[in-house]
């Protein structure tokens, strides 16, 4: 038997109702982050901030999860950041796309993270940890985000430096892009580490309930008349930081009722 | 994590559970919405969307109960993952009382 043969990769048929669509790039920030672009379904239609299911044809039923969309409702690609979990039935093998390469998307997005669930307000704080940056990586590209808000905050805490890469290179793009970066003059971007030494320490919600959040940010505390947030992490983060903007006086909001908050728990693991 | 319908949908189906269902794994039948649990990830938009506390996640206490309750009717009703025009008279529905005694018993002997 030759060696061809032996490397020849399976075929498994594409599943019904399920886009297959083709890595146009792929770039890897740490061993454990990765973020890959792939062409976008012409007929596909979601709002900044949703999320969808992704998979790979590499068996008759393939394994699908969750994915926020990182990059904005007016792109022509589809863009995803991705931990890269050890032995993780997708990420396994999802970290090891390349260009060229396809990935299977079911049609339907979904998710309460978007403008539309949110009451008007000034202040807009998007709240994240680890991957959880995603979905603000699409809202930070969309205009609509700051159509509605006049001031935008956008925090990322990590454990590592290195892991802060992709949300600190995504503002920078975002400032300098021809369509948003006009109306993004205001974003800001607060970045914190919990291991390693930084300039910022520290979770987020000790960093509200000590304030200093708000002193490094030159901006007062969190009023439910003024501000609204979204939230986007590990379950944990979820809970706490959910429970000290309700300490706030913010009210959790969804699609059919919205509100001055939204929590994203669709989240990869 | 999966998420169960618990009785109080029962005669009640507002319906925004099901629209933001990425996996359509709701079943119905004309009194009552289920959902199956092996299919579900467990994301919240059916709980986060839903107006009323009827769809709980398997970390309550009793939430085995509630998924063997949901896995009962699987199989016996048609999946749904569009609102259809039951929901009219949702707001009618909401307080009525001991409502396991309305559930169609023919419709589960199917």
């Amino acid at each position: 038997m030759s060696s061809a043969i032996l490397e020849e990769k399976p075929e498994f048929t594409i599943p019904t109702g399920v886009f297959a669509e083709t890595v146009t790039s792929v770039h890897h920030y740490t061993d454990r982050l990765f973020e890959f672009r792939i062409t976008r379904p012409a007929s596909l239609r979601f709002r900044s901030g949703e999320f969808m299911m992704i998979g790979l044809p590499n068996a008759e039923k393939p394994v699908f999860r969750a994915y926020s969309v990182a990059s904005p409702s007016w792109d022509e690609e589809l863009e995803f950041y991705s931990i890269k979990v050890p032995n993780g039935p997708l990420t396994e093998h999802l970290q090891k796309i390349k260009e060229g390469d396809t990935v299977l998307l079911r049609k339907k997005p979904t998710g309460t993270l978007v403008n539309d669930a949110l009451l008007p307000g000034k202040r807009l704080w998007m709240l994240s940890t680890g991957t959880g940056i995603a979905p603000f990586a699409s809202l930070i590209r969309d205009p609509e985000t700051y159509e509605k808000f006049d001031e935008v905050i956008l925090t990322h805490t990590c454990r590592e430096v290195a892991e802060l890469a992709y949300g600190q290179k995504l503002v920078a793009a975002v400032k300098d892009d021809p369509l948003v970066g006009e109306f993004a003059q205001g974003l800001k971007l607060y970045c914190t580490t919990t291991r390693e030494d930084y300039p910022f320490r520290g979770r987020i919600t000790d960093l509200m309930a000590s304030g200093k959040i708000f002193d490094d940010l030159g901006v007062p505390p969190i009023s439910s008349e003024t501000d609204r947030g979204m939230i986007c992490g590990s379950m944990e983060m979820l809970r706490d930081t959910k429970a000290a903007l309700e300490g706030f006086g913010l009210v959790e909001g969804s699609n059919s009722r919205p509100n001055t908050f939204v929590v994203e728990r669709a989240f990869v693991d | 994590m999966t998420y169960a319908v618990m009785d109080e949908c029962i005669k009640y189906k507002y319906k925004d559970c099901i629209e933001g269902c990425l996996v359509g794994c709701f079943y119905q039948d004309e009194k009552m919405i289920v959902i199956k649990t092996e299919e579900c990830i467990g994301c919240a938009v059916c709980e986060t969307e839903y107006p009323v506390d009827v769809i709980k996640p398997d970390t309550i206490p009793d939430a085995a109960k509630w998924i063997a309750f949901n896995h009962k009717y699987i199989g016996f009703w048609p999946n749904i993952s569009e609102r259809d025009d039951l929901t009219a008279d949702a707001d009618d529905r909401a307080d009525v009382p001991d409502k396991m005694a309305h559930l169609s018993k023919n419709l589960v002997q199917q």
